[in-house]
């Protein structure tokens, strides 16, 4: 007969056995583990980024992502949320998140200051296929929001530029105070390393850059279809025209790729709640390739 | 698989033999209905019961399970020592719908890449006895390749008429058997019967109830149809269909403070993908806002999505959400909209 | 939070009602003491008859709206509590005196006449669910309240969480209490269209859900009333059951 059988969750457990991170990690995947804000710097005026480093360095060092990948951050006793990976896995050490404050969640992490701990568990995620962009142009579409998945793609491209052909990032926003990274775009378009195409809907006497739809750039924009590869994340509307704009230029099915955006509450495929048709988004997604969406019902 | 052949009066000596050690769970009367609860004698248990109201997944996935606990001193840094323990288990009478349906509850929870802990414990510390079964007016179980199950048990018992042919699953359950009742090979008598209950359970099935071939691509085929507009129409929001339903495993995680506010935990609770905030994001976005789109959905992955990830049904036809809603929405319902759709006259 | 500045100042105030609600929160005793030592009540109409502060972060209100001096009550609290928070049936759905007011109709002039009294007219004031007065932040449903719900909802204010709270109506929770339907015996229950959160209590004691956590925002009446005579359930009396909800226009409820 069985013994009646145990589930342990304790902080102290893993410090008097000699646990790797990823068994701890995998040990009990619902366990966050503990990481501390060492750095918050205002985006906008609803964004805020964020810099976390986990306390234990086994964690620490176990813990790596790819561009596209998510995070489960908890506060404990108002709950936990997902939350894309907005730094370059390329930077080992610290992970950044972008958050915008518009739930209960993100008001309280918005509040939090540098030292304090949130518990992190994670990354998640079908990410971009970064090696199998490698040697390809890249056309990166944003909108709103969506530039935080995005970013660490861009900086991990960024980081590895010579791997790449050209590189085009189209990014429009609302309104000139939404723009998010702006200084640090800015400097790498500057320097030649990208194509960038700011755009808002609402220009104000600042704005330098183009006022439109995200898709208006796609008018002058000219693309080497066969070798090319985008990425688009952007409000559920969105997608449908880029995609579109991209299909125009004879980007392949196969070669769009696009973060979804659900409620992934487990991130590990089990709960429901990210589901668009018969897929998870939390772990056949969030990247999925056109061809994909496509077969996917309901996914735009 | 093994077999051996019991006599029905050694049954209550199997029962007592689990009793020594498990919990044993079985099937017994509640009010006008039954329900699977923990038993203190054989006489408890119906043996001949049509089906009951819920199903067995709460021993594997309870409404409600504590995950860990927290105090909210430190933000994210503050797991307590927290131990939860699993009684040993017996899940007796458990129909082959049940049983295939637990079976694709592992298919979801037993996952290489993401242990889930918790369920593990419950089916480690779990024995299933199953029992043959009689289809009521609401079971289409045979049309969704559910009626029998080859693997998910540790015993299975077939009623012959005055004795049981039992399928043998596990070591731990021959034991047990052989220990309580004196088990025998089957003789060419018994086989016969064997084979003449099976063919009595198959012609017992209600054929009004349309057998359509190629559901999952035809849920794909029908997914824009005017029909979920009318089916979904009626649905009341009310999620009696998930909790009744052996295959429903979403979940929510929530945060529960105790009343001091310094203490908590997070709390895993059932959840349903036709309740209307399911698929709401921070911000206010509704991915299935309308009750069509939900009830679409919770068909979908009953008779298509479940199908492209694990190569089966999820819906495994036990009829009781045909029981539970009052909407009359079910897999049946949709089965009847394919076969109207395929009728000579159908427009 | 230690810092006594930062204690949430918090206020209960009783409008039109039978005061259950506050009496069924002194009725966690075990607890009172874990919940008060959380924040500064400042006021609380039930035990205490010292005066109303200035300063407000929470505002918990009890009872309907019934006259334009509660209005003005509820409306002065709005604007100087971040939170408000309602309490019980009648805040949330005018309640009893929103039904009893419809009796009333029409009576003041059988009595007075042409000439109602100017006080009279202020008791004909048709009877208000807080939220239709001004904006609610947190409701806690239920005749009377489930004291350890209103903890919990106070907590969620003081702290932020983020639970949704649920629109799907009671029959999925009464199932999980493993109960049979009281449709399949001809019996009448509101659950098909009362909000959940409550655990279905009621049905679990063998009386039907008679409504008092409010009708569900996505309740499907139409689809209710058709389940109700499909179980030889008189129309008539579900129709009129559904008086307790206090829906005007009950068939615009669902678009």
């Amino acid at each position: 007969m069985p013994n009646s059988t145990c589930v342990k969750v304790n902080p102290l457990e893993s410090a008097s056995i000699a646990l790797s991170g990823a068994e701890m990690m995998r040990a009990n995947p619902y366990r966050p583990w503990p990481a501390r804000i060492t750095s918050i710097t205002q985006l906008t005026e609803t964004e805020k980024l964020f810099e976390f480093r986990f306390v234990d360095e086994r964690i620490r060092s176990a813990f790596h992502h790819e561009p596209g990948q998510f995070v489960e951050v908890s506060i404990f006793g108002v709950g936990e949320a997902p939350i894309s990976i907005s730094s370059s896995p390329s930077k080992g050490g610290f992970i950044e998140l972008c958050v915008r404050r518009a739930g209960e969640f993100t008001q309280r992490l918005h509040e939090m200051q540098c030292g304090d701990v949130v518990g992190i568990r994670g990354p998640y995620g079908n990410p971009f296929p970064f090696e199998e962009m490698k040697g390809h142009d890249i056309l990166l579409v944003a909108g709103g929001l969506g530039i935080a998945p995005l970013r660490s793609l861009i900086n991990n491209i960024h980081d590895e530029r010579s791997e790449f052909d050209n590189v085009t990032i189209i990014y429009g926003s609302k309104n000139p105070g939404e723009v998010m990274f702006r200084d640090q775009f800015e400097m790498w378009r500057h320097r030649q390393d990208f194509d960038l195409y700011l755009t808002v809907d609402n220009p104000d006497d600042t704005w330098d850059g183009e006022v439109g739809l995200v898709t208006a750039p796609f008018a002058h924009l000219e693309v080497d279809a066969g070798n090319t590869y985008g990425a688009v994340c952007g409000p559920p509307v969105m997608y449908r025209f880029v995609v579109e704009e991209m299909r125009k230029k004879g980007i392949s099915y196969d070669h769009i790729y696009m973060s979804f955006e659900r409620h992934m509450k487990c991130g590990m495929g089990k709960c429901g709640h990210c589901q668009i048709g018969h897929q998870y988004c939390c772990i056949d997604g969030p990247v999925f390739n056109y061809w994909e969406a496509k077969n996917i019902q309901g996914s735009m | 698989m093994l077999y051996r052949v019991i006599n029905a009066d050694e049954l209550p000596a199997l029962i007592e033999a689990f009793m020594k050690d498990y919990e044993v769970v079985a099937p017994v009367a509640k009010g006008k209905s039954f329900a699977f609860e923990p038993i203190a004698s054989f006489d408890e248990i119906v043996l001949d019961y049509p089906t009951t109201l819920t199903s067995l997944k709460k021993y594997y996935l309870p409404p409600k399970e504590t995950l860990f606990e927290f105090n909210t001193g430190g933000g994210g840094d503050g797991i307590e020592p927290y131990e939860m323990s699993v009684k040993p288990r017996v899940l007796f009478g458990a129909h082959a719908c049940d049983i295939n349906a637990l079976n694709n509850l592992n298919l979801v929870f037993d996952d290489s890449r993401y242990p889930d802990p918790y369920y593990d414990a419950h089916r480690k510390a779990t024995m299933i006895v199953g029992i043959s079964c009689s289809p009521t007016s609401t079971c289409f179980c045979h049309l969704l390749e559910s009626d029998e199950v080859r693997s998910g048990y540790d015993l299975f018992l077939t009623d012959i008429g005055d004795r049981y042919f039992v399928s043998i699953g596990s070591v731990e359950a021959a034991n047990i058997l052989e220990a309580a009742c004196d088990p025998r090979e089957a003789d060419d008598e018994d086989r016969s019967s064997f084979r003449k209950a099976t063919r009595a359970r198959q012609e017992a099935f209600d054929e009004g109830i349309p057998h359509i071939q190629e559901i999952p691509m035809l849920m794909d085929a029908f997914h824009s149809d005017e029909f979920w507009d009318e089916l979904g129409g009626r649905c009341l929001s009310c999620t009696a269909c998930s909790s009744v339903c052996p295959t429903c495993y979403c979940f929510d995680i929530v945060d529960v403070l105790d009343p001091s506010g310094a203490t908590g935990r997070r709390d895993r609770v059932w959840d349903a993908c036709t309740s209307p905030q399911f698929a709401l994001v921070t911000g206010g976005h509704n991915f299935r806002s309308s009750t069509k789109e939900r009830v679409r959905h919770r068909m979908y992955h009953k008779l298509n999505g479940f199908n492209s990830q694990h190569g089966r049904y999820l819906c495994v036809g036990c009829g009781r959400c045909v029981r539970a809603c009052k909407a009359d929405i079910s897999p049946i319902e949709v089965l009847r909209f394919f076969e109207k759709k395929g009728a000579d006259d159908a427009e | 939070m230690t810092d006594t500045a930062n204690i949430p100042r918090v206020v209960l105030v009783g409008l039109a009602s039978c005061f259950g609600c506050q009496i069924n929160i002194t009725n966690v005793e075990k607890h009172l003491m874990d919940v008060l030592g959380q924040i500064d009540m400042r006021y609380w109409q039930l035990t205490s008859s010292d005066p109303m502060p200035e300063d407000i972060d929470v505002a918990v209100i009890e009872g309907a709206v019934t006259t334009e001096e509660a209005k003005r009550t509820v409306e002065d609290l709005r604007s100087r509590a971040g939170v408000v928070m309602t309490i019980g049936a009648c805040a949330n759905t005018a309640g009893i005196p929103g039904i009893a007011s419809r009796a009333y109709d029409g009576r003041q002039h059988e009595v007075y006449g042409e000439h109602v009294p100017a006080l009279v007219e202020d008791i004909a004031f048709v009877p208000q669910a807080v939220h239709d007065v001004v904006e609610v932040d947190y409701e806690v449903p239920c005749c009377p309240i489930d004291p350890m719900d209103f903890v919990k909802t106070l907590q969620n204010a003081l702290y932020g969480s983020n639970v949704y709270r649920h629109s799907s109506t009671l029959c999925g929770e009464c199932k999980r209490n493993e109960r049979g339907c009281f449709f399949g015996r001809e019996t009448l229950c509101l659950g098909l269209v009362t909000r959940s959160g409550c655990g279905a209590r009621c049905p679990n004691l063998g009386r039907p859900c008679n409504g008092c956590a409010g009708l569900s925002p996505d309740a499907n009446v139409e689809s209710a009333r058709h389940a109700a005579e499909k179980s030889n359930i008189d129309v008539r009396a579900f129709d009129s059951a559904l008086e307790i909800f206090n829906m005007i226009g009950m068939g615009e409820q669902r678009v």
